[in-house]
């Protein structure tokens, strides 16, 4: 059960990017998180897994304070937090198997990382996993060598290797095309469904989101403007939440 | 309508205005810079600037076997009364000196010849009496029947009651055998440039490497820790620092001394137990649960491996001395292996207490991060503002320190007798400091990143700031004239150089793969190592290269003042107007660059 309690954030140059935002989701839901671009999702999400500190107000998961943890403590919480990006962001010049290794770095002793040696155990899951998304062939290759759709299944791989008990998606299919699109949501929606895994994915698309969520949260200007199943936003919400200039589409 | 006109015209004023602003600076400019036309079209020194630009054309690369038949005439410095011509007749020749005697540098003389065999060629050597050396005074030419007139002048020439030799030397036939000895004098020096360099730049580079991610704002401004953390890592490191020296220092004593042969028997035996200690029990890279278990093998490793480097740099000087007179053409690797033997032992207990600092300071942050944790708010307020007081005062007796031991020089005059008042001085500014921490909570983190970053910052800048020419004077003064001086020049130099482009470098990676690292979990020297480190590496090594080319571009200069290299020979050969030499040398230096510069280019074209 992940528990957000009031959260606001204030960037330095005094953005207010997330007003006062609360609600629960419990554990192995798939929850789109929709908004206009600018709208807070991108930094909701950081503020789970603390790429970006909160200003102010709480974030429990279970009964972890990821908000206010740090160190050892928060490391520790992190690695059961996979996160996967829109623009993958694998290291270009590293092997995919080694990209997908790092998801594993939290586990791991440190000094043996730092000398590039895994435990086999991990290596034949960095397989398995590559194994899953349908490119274990790929994974002697260079990272940049792939396309756009195989690089974000190495990206669901690494979070994978994390063996997390949620996984942050932030916009994963904004920079592929449909077709593609639509296999990852696919993947994404089967490890939500098979290991039990939260997903909380934000999503652009309004379809993806109908198709794929088991809920919907909806951020306008930086606070909470819907919560419920993808299926209750009708017209008249659709326009709470984008504008009234926005039109409707697919 | 109207205001955008007034803006268009207030614009050409602005323009005018800096126009002649400009013009002013210029006019200042040419003042200051003394600018003279007159003088350079003066015939004595368009006379000079031809012979210096004859010298340089002409570099003295090859050595000729010389046929040569000499004539004696003499001149005398002061003149008698009556100056007056001299005549001498060989072999159907006939020379005229006239006159025969100068009063002062710049008198002229004028050599005339007659009945020379047609276009030959030959020159004036001066040998001033009482001295071995010689020198070239003027060179002659003869016409299509066998003439000749030169004017000279003698340079240096001191009064004396001797007679002033000069020998005109006829040449008769000339052959090149080989190379001169400034060519052989050249390449050797060029190669020592293209070493000193060479090791300047991999050197610089791999201590420039940790110093840049310390310089680098984007990965330390997020180092934050607790007071507590801070201030035990600033008590620990000491300790740290002199158990590592002390241990290890400790256990090079007992490495040292004994047979060859004992040597030898001690290391197979070291290598020994440390695969014992490193087998047994499994990998020590495993993440087993019993931590101190773990700890305590990776301590007897450590010590381990550190007798059997002592053990090997013993060895070592024995194997060097042993090889290098028994190596002949292959000497140099003998020397190789004893100074590098020389320099492990002297380096160890070094790098040895840095290693303990550096733990020291990893344990001190661990714990104040737990004892954080898991204190009470009262009671963790308490410890900070303890620790806080010892921390300062530890930190602060350390400058004291550092700064008594500059004082020792005899820098400065106003420092009072070492002694207990550095300590109490030290517990004066830790209570300050304590009492300046009341207002710190213990949660608090504190930006320790950032200001580590700044010290970098600024110590590299300031290290770049002073003149490689003017470190050169201080090296060549402590070490001595010779490339060593240099290399450590160019050392420091390519440091701060590399440690300033390499941090740009880290500061402009893409932040992604650095924010996916730090979401699995990972600490900080993970994050760098597999998100940072495959980034940047082509930078940094083609960035090496190009420091390989600027080094040598440096080295000539440092040469100047003593630092060893081309630049030493070049400085010998300008100062005894040795031209000829010095223009192989310019030529040997161009080569080296153009080839560098183009080798450095196609590889960076090639790596990035």
């Amino acid at each position: 059960m992940l528990r957000v309690k009031n959260l606001t954030k204030v960037y330095e140059d005094g953005t207010v990017a997330l007003k006062d935002v609360s609600f629960e989701v419990p554990a192995g839901e798939f929850v789109a998180v929709i908004g206009l671009s600018g709208s807070g999702k991108s930094t909701l999400l950081r503020c789970i897994n603390r790429l970006i500190e909160p200003t102010s107000g709480e974030i429990w998961w279970d009964d972890v304070a990821l908000s206010h943890i740090t160190g050892e403590e928060l490391r520790r919480a992190r690695r059961r937090i996979g996160m996967i990006f829109q623009h993958f962001n694998l290291v270009d010049r590293s092997s995919v198997l080694r990209n997908v290794l790092s998801g594993r770095l939290g586990y791991v002793n440190p000094l043996a990382s730092l000398l590039g040696r895994f435990p086999e155990a991990d290596v034949a899951r960095a397989y398995a996993s590559l194994d899953r998304v349908g490119i274990r062939d790929k994974a002697l290759n260079r990272a940049d060598e792939l396309s756009g759709g195989q690089r974000q299944r190495v990206g669901i791989a690494r979070a994978l290797m994390q063996e997390p008990e949620m996984i942050l998606a932030d916009e994963p299919v904004a920079s592929l095309d449909p077709a593609l699109a639509h296999s990852i949501m696919r993947h994404l929606q089967t490890i939500n469904r098979e290991d039990k895994i939260t997903v909380l994915c934000s999503l652009h698309f309004l379809d993806l989101v109908q198709q794929y969520g088991t809920r919907a949260i909806a951020l306008n200007a930086g606070e909470l403007v819907f919560d419920g199943r993808p299926a209750e936003i009708d017209d008249q919400k659709f326009i709470d939440i984008y504008g009234r200039e926005a039109e409707r589409i697919g | 309508m109207k205001e955008t006109e007034n803006a268009q015209r207030g614009k050409g004023w602005k323009t005018a205005v800096y126009l002649l602003l400009a013009l002013l600076l210029y006019a200042y400019g040419v003042q200051v810079t003394n600018v003279n036309l007159e003088e350079p079209l003066e015939p004595r020194r368009q006379q000079n600037l031809v012979g210096l630009i004859r010298q340089l054309a002409r570099p003295d690369l090859f050595s000729y076997a010389n046929e040569t038949r000499s004539m004696d005439i003499s001149l005398r410095m002061p003149c008698p009364d009556e100056p007056k011509g001299s005549q001498l007749g060989s072999e159907g020749r006939t020379i005229v000196l006239a006159p025969n005697c100068v009063n002062t540098t710049q008198d002229p003389l004028r050599l005339t010849g007659e009945g020379f065999p047609a276009n030959a060629s030959g020159v004036v050597i001066w040998h001033p009496p009482g001295s071995t050396t010689t020198r070239r005074v003027a060179e002659f030419r003869a016409d299509g029947s066998g003439n000749f007139i030169v004017r000279f002048t003698m340079p240096d020439v001191r009064e004396t009651a001797d007679l002033q030799r000069l020998e005109i030397v006829e040449l008769l036939d000339r052959r090149i055998t080989g190379s001169s000895d400034t060519l052989k004098l050249t390449l050797d020096r060029i190669l020592e440039t293209i070493l000193m360099a060479f090791m300047a730049s991999t050197v610089g580079t791999i201590l420039a490497v940790p110093i840049s991610f310390l310089a680098a704002r984007n990965l330390m401004t997020d180092v934050k820790m607790p007071q507590i953390s801070l201030m035990l890592a600033v008590i620990l490191a000491p300790i740290g620092g002199w158990l590592g020296g002390w241990l290890t220092r400790w256990l090079l004593q007992a490495a040292a001394g004994g047979q060859a042969l004992v040597g030898l028997i001690l290391l197979l035996v070291v290598i020994g137990l440390l695969a014992v200690v490193l087998r047994l029990g499994g990998s020590l890279l495993d993440d087993s649960p019993k931590r101190w278990q773990q700890a305590g093998r990776w301590l007897l490793a450590g010590l381990l491996g550190l007798f059997g480097l002592g053990v090997v740099g013993n060895l070592g000087l024995d194997l060097g001395s042993w090889l290098t007179p028994r190596l002949g053409l292959l000497a140099f690797v003998g020397n190789f292996i004893f100074v590098m033997a020389d320099f492990l032992l002297l380096l160890l207990p070094f790098f040895a207490g840095l290693a303990g600092v550096a733990a020291a300071m990893s344990l001190g942050g661990r714990l104040g991060q737990r004892l954080t944790e898991r204190l009470s708010l009262g009671a963790a307020k308490l410890a900070m503002i303890g620790l806080t007081v010892v921390g300062t005062a530890v930190f602060t007796y350390a400058l004291l320190f550092a700064a008594n031991w500059v004082c020792l020089l005899g820098v400065c005059r106003w420092w009072p007798e070492a002694g207990q008042w550095l300590l109490l001085v030290s517990l004066l500014v830790g209570v300050v400091g304590g009492v300046l921490a009341l207002r710190l909570q213990p949660k608090q983190q504190i930006a320790v990143g950032t200001a580590v970053y700044i010290f970098t910052r600024s110590t590299l800048n300031g290290l770049r700031a002073i003149e490689p020419v003017l470190m050169g004077f201080v090296f060549v003064v402590w070490v001595g004239i010779g490339p060593l001086a240099g290399t450590i020049v160019l050392i420091i130099h390519s440091i701060a150089d590399l440690g300033k482009l390499f941090s740009e470098q880290v500061e402009n990676i893409a932040e992604g793969p650095l924010e996916a690292v730090t979401a699995t979990g990972a600490n900080r020297l993970q994050t760098i190592v597999y998100a940072v480190v495959p980034q940047i590496v082509p930078h940094f090594i083609a960035f090496a290269f190009y420091r390989w080319d600027i080094n040598v571009r440096m080295s000539t200069i440092i040469g100047f003042v003593g630092g060893g290299g081309i630049g030493l020979a070049l400085q010998r050969a300008t100062n005894l107007t040795q031209y000829r030499q010095a223009s192989v040398m310019v030529i040997a230096i161009a080569l080296v660059v153009i080839i560098l510069d183009y080798v450095s280019a196609k590889i960076r074209s090639r790596i990035i």
